[in-house]
């Protein structure tokens, strides 16, 4: 009995021994564990979690889409698409003399493919040389790069191939579907990114729009982890900028106006078409209009907006602006006769007609219809000079037209107390300034809009991201003429087209007015005298009430001047956008004011 | 029963004292008496150590398939997120041909080819009052009034609808039609393992029929 209790005894000892043996390294583990459990989590020795979150945490650029740029219709001019950089990595490549791929016939089985049967398809995709693609993937460096611009679908067949070292890079890239049409005007990115010509570079901000990141975390398959914080910041997409531009009236004006330069070897061509009623620019026509998708096949002298940019001496165009303002002095009217000598002298200075004529009568629309600059000058003499100055800043002349374009040239209006005894009176008939084309455009707009000037348009609207669509505002800059004076100078310009000499500008079914200018064009670069001579017509129609503004220029054409004044372009013109734009055809009886006054020309006529 | 039974007989066992004078006997009946533990509660505790196992066990499992699932739907997301963006893309190219294809000097290019020409002068019907304007004029095929042809764009890696220059024959600017005829059939490549900017292929789909 008694030994078998101390048997029993002696186990029980052993057993709690071994119990507390065991407890003993239990306790000790769990110090080690908690010990290192307090290290790490509670002090983060090392910056273990840091560094854990590092690896996986991952932060992506969410790129901001660039906006579009479109006509007034929503046809695209300007827009992003996705293309592929095709890179590889020569120093993989290079050492694998084989690599597997699934089988494209068999997606479940995985082939050896030879490195020279992969580079030989990818060379094929490329449409590239194999040895020169070869080339590129044999060395050592970590980066060549193979392709760009790649689009998506060969990106996809290249990323099947599975060719070691080669990566496809997503990139955006600008594309102008419409080519030279209103190339200048939208202009061109540097380096895919900033804009540095036209419309891209005027609205860069608002086209960029603002980038967005993400941020997540990724398991080490790749993988999104789930239910780790994701953060996303959305990405500003740029807005869409909506020109007042009708591509088709560009297209039609840039073709005309390309035409006639080719044709006669002139310099070069512009055409513009405004909306009165609007300061809509319709069309603005650069002969050799640059493809902003090659903006490098142009020369630079075409890259930007000649109707905008390039001032120019306007010649007769400038004495209709006379006329209204005499009107609207009271200092004439436009059926005031003057006779008019074939050479007229003031203050010592002399000056002549276009043509040879004997003294005979002109009322004052009739020297509009005859482009008399004897009589411009006879009449226009009534204003002082301060007053020239005045009314021509008044239509908008040595003021920069607020276009949203880059290099927006304002002309040269000197100042009155400049003048030399010449200019004052050449100013008259649109020598001795310079204007741009838009500039002489929107001062015949102010006399077609009842004597209101507006601010052109360009920019019809911007159409954000979520679709909504912000209008610009028509602005009107200040009134120029009266109603009344308004009308009689639009009956003086369709009188020169009825009565006067430039029949050719007539547009059936359309009540038209225009007025055409033909002045020596100075010489570039600082040479002395005339190079040539711009020839110019604007005009507006339908007369009844005028819904557009069209002007053609054609700079230093190397035929006859006679004859090429552009008549026919602007009828060519203006046709198309009336008749395009479904505007009704003239009511009325055409205004035919009596271009010689009483008595009539003294036989003189040609 | 029983176990009233081994109680007396247990207390009874080994007591060899002679009883002592009077306060001893109620000292020594207040005694609690030492029992054995019933052993009728191992069932229980088996039934108990079930319980926990199986519910351990579905935790395990639950939480398996919770797991199964996210990643699941995170395999589909990228599945998802592949073909919406091969999609898009594609949308993408199917709109810039078409956005080419409608260029203006494109559309002219294949008028001419068609041997269409310019309308020569136009007149207009006025329907209210029934007047006719303008005078129109049967268009001619005149070459020497044939305006000059604008650039056709110049997008890199797209193919060029205008080939012909404006004066050539309306039978060359045919060529490049069936030119990029082949493109428009967006090619079915099916196996295209599509990364996503991940490590890992989306799941390869076998088309119907394959």
């Amino acid at each position: 009995m008694s030994t078998g209790r101390n048997n029993r005894k002696g186990g029980a000892t052993r057993v709690r021994k071994r119990l507390r043996i065991g407890l003993g390294v239990m306790l000790t583990l769990l110090l080690v564990v908690g010990g290192k459990l307090i290290l790490i989590q509670g002090f983060d020795i090392g910056d273990l979690a840091a560094k854990a979150e590092s690896l996986r945490a991952k932060t992506v650029t969410l790129p901001a889409q660039r906006g579009a740029i479109e006509d007034i219709n929503g046809n695209v001019l300007a827009n992003s698409i996705i293309r592929y950089n095709v890179v590889i990595d020569p120093s993989t490549n290079t050492p694998a003399d084989t690599f597997e791929r699934r089988d494209p016939k068999d997606p479940t089985r995985v082939v050896e493919v030879s490195r020279d049967q992969g580079l030989k398809e990818l060379a094929a995709l490329l449409k590239q040389d194999f040895n020169a693609v070869k080339a590129a993937a044999t060395g050592t460096s970590k980066y060549s790069l193979l392709a760009k611009g790649v689009k998506p679908d060969v990106a996809d067949q290249i990323t099947a191939l599975n060719v070691p070292g080669v990566v496809t890079q997503g990139t955006s890239q600008r594309v102008y579907p419409d080519g030279s049409v209103a190339g200048g005007i939208v202009g061109y990115l540097q380096d895919g990114t900033t804009g540095v010509g036209g419309i891209e570079q005027t609205q860069d901000k608002l086209l960029q729009g603002t980038d967005g990141s993400r941020s997540f975390e990724m398991g080490a398959d790749g993988l999104v982890i789930p239910q780790a914080p994701d953060k996303v910041t959305a990405a500003q997409n740029g807005q869409t900028v909506r020109l007042t531009i009708n591509r088709d009236l560009q297209y039609y004006a840039q073709q005309v106006i390309q035409t006639r330069v080719k044709s006669t070897g002139a310099e070069y061509g512009i055409a513009v078409v405004a909306e009165v009623g609007t300061g809509n620019i319709v069309a603005m026509a650069d002969s050799n209009a640059p493809d902003p998708n090659n903006p490098g096949g142009s020369a630079a002298q075409d890259l930007g907006v000649r109707a905008v940019q390039a001032a120019v001496e306007p010649g007769s165009v400038e004495k209709t602006l006379v006329a209204a303002a005499l009107v609207e002095e009271g200092k004439s009217t436009p059926q005031e006769q003057f006779h008019i000598p074939n050479e007229y002298t003031v203050n010592g200075q002399t000056f002549g007609d276009s043509f040879d004529h004997p003294a005979f009568n002109r009322t004052l629309a009739g020297i509009l219809g005859y482009s008399l600059n004897t009589g411009t000058v006879m009449a226009g003499q009534r204003l002082t000079k301060q007053e020239r100055y005045d009314w021509l800043k008044k239509f908008g002349i040595g003021e920069a037209p607020d276009i949203p374009l880059p290099g927006v040239s304002q002309g040269i209006l000197t100042t009155p107390d400049k003048w030399d005894g010449r200019q004052e009176y050449t100013v008259l008939f649109g020598q001795g300034v310079s204007q741009s084309v838009l500039q002489t455009v929107m001062a015949y707009q102010s006399i077609a809009n009842d004597g209101v000037l507006l601010k052109p348009r360009l920019i019809d609207a911007y159409i954000g991201p979520d679709g909504k669509v912000q209008k610009t505002p028509v602005t009107e800059v200040r009134r120029v003429l009266s109603p009344e004076t308004a009308q009689k100078t639009k009956d003086m310009l369709e009188s020169v087209v009825t009565a006067g000499e430039w029949k050719d500008a007539q547009i059936a079914g359309y009540r038209v007015g225009a007025k055409t200018g033909t002045s020596q064009s100075p010489c570039d670069n600082g040479q002395a005298g005339y190079c040539g001579y711009t020839a110019s017509i604007v005009g507006m129609a339908p007369m009844d009430d005028p819904k557009y503004v069209v002007e053609v220029l054609i700079q230093r054409p190397k035929t006859n001047i006679m004859g090429i004044d552009g008549a026919d372009l602007f009828r060519d013109i203006m046709g198309q956008a009336l008749r395009m734009n479904n505007v009704a055809p003239s009511t009325g009886a055409p205004v035919h004011l009596d271009q010689y006054g009483p008595g009539g020309s003294d036989g003189t006529q040609k | 029963m029983s176990s009233v039974n081994n109680r007396m007989t247990a207390s009874s066992i080994g007591n060899t004292a002679r009883k002592l004078a009077a306060p001893a006997p109620a000292k020594e009946r207040r005694r609690t008496p030492l029992v054995v533990v019933p052993a009728a509660p191992r069932r229980r505790s088996l039934m108990f150590v079930i319980s926990c196992f199986t519910v351990l066990a579905a935790a395990l499992v639950g939480v398996l398939t919770l797991n199964i699932q996210l990643s699941e739907g995170q395999y589909a997301i990228v599945n998802l997120k592949a073909q919406q963006s091969s999609l898009s893309k594609s949308n993408q190219e199917l709109t810039q041909q078409v956005q080419n294809f409608s260029a203006p000097q494109n559309l002219a290019a294949k008028a001419g080819a068609l041997g269409m020409v310019p309308s020569a002068g136009q007149g207009q019907i006025d329907l209210d009052n029934l007047t006719v304007t303008g005078k129109a004029v049967a268009a001619v095929k005149d070459p020497k009034s044939g305006l000059v042809q604008i650039a056709a764009p110049e997008i890199a890696g797209q193919l060029s609808v205008v080939t012909a220059l404006p004066d050539q024959q309306p039978g060359q600017a045919q060529a490049p039609e069936t030119k990029t005829k082949p493109v428009a059939p967006a090619a079915p490549e099916v196996p295209k393992v599509q990364l996503n900017g991940g490590s890992v292929p989306a799941p390869a789909q076998r088309t119907p029929g394959n």
